[in-house]
């Protein structure tokens, strides 16, 4: 996936790329095919994440960075699952997932397309998190903590806070249509 | 339904038993990873299942009761066996027309179209294919019957990276487009975990393991603590310890994910390979669901 | 939900139709057309042989006549001949039948064609049907020829009998019959021995043994022989034995010869005799009363004077075509049955 813009949250309020069919160069091809999904998915044997996961991540990281819009197709399991060489219900795991979280949802005969657009936090918000999230480093290092020792103490305070909570797809999901709750 | 059933299977030649005792019910829809080290049985087993040897004990059926071996069973799986046997002197277009003949169904137009992808020509002689050409033949022959059933007895031994990836490709593809089931062997497990949703371990001609992957991997965990903590060992069902003069790592069964954490000691997910090695070291641990499910079968058995 | 698709092949048949057996026409001519050309390209050149000898044997019989024929070269470039090929049916069993299931199960492709939807034992059934119909035409053919190319000769005189062992067996049925029992014993040499080489050694090994057993033990009773104690046999005869006896009890052969040494003869052929050295007189006194020079040709009187018969057991050149149909029936028989016995191996067999 080339990526145009910056990858971190810093400053990009918008939610798509440019509309016409400019420089991601991931819009769907025109002719036989028609509508084809606007990103294709790539597997890190390596990474140890469930591959379903990584699937599910990749949606959700195109959603942020304006590769997909809500209408968009997402890959046919089949084409999915010819271009990886997984099996096909780890795809279907992954866009449960998305249906669950209220992101995507399956057209029988069709596919399964975006349904929502994960919500985009404002920008002076994210400037002050940025800022108190420095602060914290500070501490940590002042504390002793090398950079994996914070990267492991993160990622275990991360787990903990997401495990007492219900599903975290229900604050994301920005429904086109209005706030009921999730299917 | 299931695809391969069997009880009290097993299978002698001359003095030596190659597969004693193995109760199976391997589930439609998925695919299934046959795995173990060599010589544990893992083709004997499938030898049983495609009907190319009969059991010496115990009943083995296919696709839901047909005995195997029987013109139903013939018809509805296809097998590939070692090696990708084919008619070497044959061209390409004759091992075509040879398989229509010998079968009920056979999609030429997917046969073609697919050769044709591959850029394997049609009048070259099979044996002057490379490997990997060899292998998509004898799949395309395999999968152009439409089974029901598709069994793979160490398809990518002699494939190189390139050749396995788009190997199992195809097998995928076909899946997600007709709901094919897949049981594939190997002795090597790595190839095999991105496809595979259903596990069995054979080792020494015995059925160690037999699970579904999901429930293998939410109902095994990794814990790791302090090795003087005996009674916490005692409490939990252990499959396979390592232990050093502080600290352990053990390999523990639990009812599920939910499962509370000892005090003192961590919980890490445990990989399938890491799993499958375990239960190799330890031969008499098993992981069996009981006899005949025809669904998600709730693993009942652990024994040390 | 994304729902994954339904299987694109049909629901299961109660009951299947098999899969049509003309599908193995095209499979077996496949799988086996150069080793059939090569039959043809084999029996053809030797066919051509038979043909061009049989135009000059008419040719030289017209010219000269049948005793001459028969007594001179006809008699000699038959023998060779004939006794050339005496091996074919082994070899066309060895290089026909023995490969046919042998390289299956030596190269592995068993393990491809018995998972093929139309059912092993079918697939062998029709296979060798197939192969053994081809070869026993094929066989059949040739067998004919050779009758006509030699049909000037064989019979005429004595020692020429068609009954004899080095012509019956390529004349009429019997060559085709032995060619099908090769066959049958290379397909089963095959499924047993599953190498191909190995096969092939069996198969001529176990050939040549029934034959030899057929021509030794089993052809000269399929009808009781006849006997007679007559000197002159008919001349299409097939002699099987013969003893002698002395006032009608049996003597042996030695004590034969011993009387007639003295009269300087031997028997050289049934019912044939000749000086047993150059021709000069004899020098004991019971044979001057004979004459000298050629008193051996007295012999068979000078026998018959001194109480000596002999009798011959022999059979009759016309039960040629009897004796065709029992050997051509009991081959048959055995030939089924190995096939038999083949096709419920393949059935029996595990990988």
């Amino acid at each position: 996936m080339t990526i145009d813009k910056g990858v971190s949250g810093s400053g990009t309020a918008e939610a798509s790329p440019s509309p016409s069919g400019g420089g991601d160069g991931k819009k769907p091809p025109d002719g036989p095919r028609g509508s084809g999904s606007p990103i294709e998915f790539r597997l890190d044997a390596a990474s140890g994440v469930p591959t379903y996961l990584q699937l599910v991540q990749q949606v959700e990281h195109a959603l942020r960075l304006g590769y997909l819009k809500p209408g968009d197709q997402l890959p046919k399991v089949r084409d999915a699952v010819a271009s990886l060489a997984i099996n096909p219900n780890t795809v279907l795991k992954a866009y449960r997932e998305l249906e669950t979280k209220g992101l995507a949802s399956g057209r029988p005969g069709q596919g399964t397309f975006i349904e929502a657009t994960l919500s985009q936090v404002a920008l002076p918000e994210l400037a002050t998190l940025h800022r108190s999230l420095l602060g914290w480093l500070a501490s940590a290092d002042g504390a002793g903590l090398d950079e994996d020792g914070i990267v492991a103490l993160f990622s275990s305070a991360l787990r903990d806070f997401f495990k007492g909570r219900d599903r975290p797809a229900d604050r994301r999901a920005d429904r086109k249509g209005g706030t009921e709750g999730v299917a | 339904m299931n695809v391969i059933e069997t009880s009290g299977l097993g299978k002698r030649y001359r003095q030596t038993w190659a597969l004693r005792e193995c109760t199976l019910a391997i589930p439609a829809g998925h695919v299934t990873a046959l795995v173990g080290p060599n010589g544990a049985g893992k083709t004997t087993l499938l030898n049983l299942g495609v009907g190319l040897a009969t059991p010496t004990a115990g009943v083995v059926t296919v696709l839901g009761g047909v005995p195997a071996g029987s013109p139903a069973a013939l018809d509805g799986i296809a097998f590939v066996a070692q090696d990708m046997p084919l008619y070497k002197p044959l061209s390409v277009a004759d091992m075509l027309h040879l398989t229509r003949n010998l079968n009920r169904r056979f999609d030429q137009g997917y046969a073609l179209a697919r050769l044709g992808e591959l850029g394997i020509p049609l009048k070259r002689k099979a044996g002057k294919l490379s490997g990997g050409q060899q292998a998509q033949l004898a799949l395309t022959l395999a999968l152009a019957r439409r089974p029901r059933l598709l069994v793979l007895d160490e398809p990518l031994a002699n494939l190189d990276p390139l050749a396995r990836h788009d190997f199992m490709a195809t097998v995928m593809a076909t899946v997600a487009e007709h709901g094919m089931s897949v049981v594939l062997s190997s002795h090597v497990l790595a190839e095999l975990e991105r496809v595979a949703d259903y596990l069995i371990l054979v080792s020494g001609g015995r059925v160690q393991v037999a699970d579904e992957v999901d429930s293998l991997l939410s109902t095994h965990r990794i814990l790791t603590g302090p090795a003087s903590d005996a009674r916490t060992r005692e409490e939990l069902t252990v499959v396979h310890e390592r232990r050093a003069e502080a600290q352990a790592h053990l390999l523990v069964r639990t009812r599920g994910p939910a499962d509370p954490v000892p005090l003192g000691w961590e919980a890490h997910p445990v990989s399938l390979e890491e799993l499958v090695l375990a239960y190799l070291r330890e031969p008499g641990a098993a992981a069996l669901p009981g006899p005949a499910r025809t669904s998600n079968a709730e693993p009942t058995e652990v024994t040390r | 939900m994304t729902a994954m698709a339904t299987p694109g092949q049909p629901a299961a048949e109660a009951s299947l139709r098999p899969v049509p057996w003309r599908g193995m026409a095209w499979v077996s001519w496949r799988q086996h057309r150069t080793t059939l050309a090569g039959l043809l390209a084999v029996l053809g050149v030797a066919g051509v042989y038979l043909y061009i000898t049989g135009l000059d044997l008419r040719h030289d019989v017209a010219a000269f006549g049948e005793m001459f024929v028969a007594n001179g070269s006809g008699k000699m470039g038959m023998t060779l001949t004939a006794a050339l090929f005496q091996v074919l049916p082994a070899l066309i069993g060895a290089f026909v039948g023995a490969p046919v299931l042998a390289r299956e199960l030596e190269t592995g492709t068993f393990r491809y064609t018995w998972t093929q939807g139309f059912g092993r034992e079918r697939w062998a059934a029709a296979k060798l049907a197939q192969l053994a119909v081809a070869v026993t035409l094929v066989a059949g053919a040739f067998g004919f020829l050779f009758s006509w190319c030699y049909e000037a000769i064989i019979g005429v005189r004595q020692g020429l009998s068609p009954l004899m062992a080095i012509t019956f067996d390529l004349r009429g049925v019997a060559f085709a019959a032995w060619t099908l029992v090769a066959f049958a014993i290379g397909v089963l040499a095959g499924i047993l021995i599953r190498r191909v080489v190995p096969a092939m050694f069996a198969t001529l090994a176990a050939w040549s043994g029934l034959a030899f057993v057929a021509g030794a033990y089993l052809r000269p009773h399929y009808e009781t022989p006849l006997v007679t104690s007559g000197f002159n046999l008919p001349s299409a005869a097939w002699v099987i034995s013969q003893r002698w006896t002395l006032h009608g009890k049996p003597v042996s052969l030695t004590t034969v010869s011993q009387v007639l040494q003295k009269i300087g003869a031997k028997e050289v052929a049934p019912g044939v005799f000749g000086p047993t050295g150059p021709a000069s007189g004899p020098t004991s006194g019971t044979s001057a009363a004979f004459g000298s020079g050629g008193a051996w040709r007295s012999a068979p009187t000078y026998l018959l004077h001194h109480g000596f018969t002999q009798l011959t057991s022999y059979q009759p050149g016309s039960r040629f075509w009897p004796f065709q149909w029992i050997e051509g029936g009991w081959l048959l028989a055995l030939s089924l049955l190995l096939i038999a016995a083949t096709i419920w191996l393949v059935r029996r067999h595990a990988a």
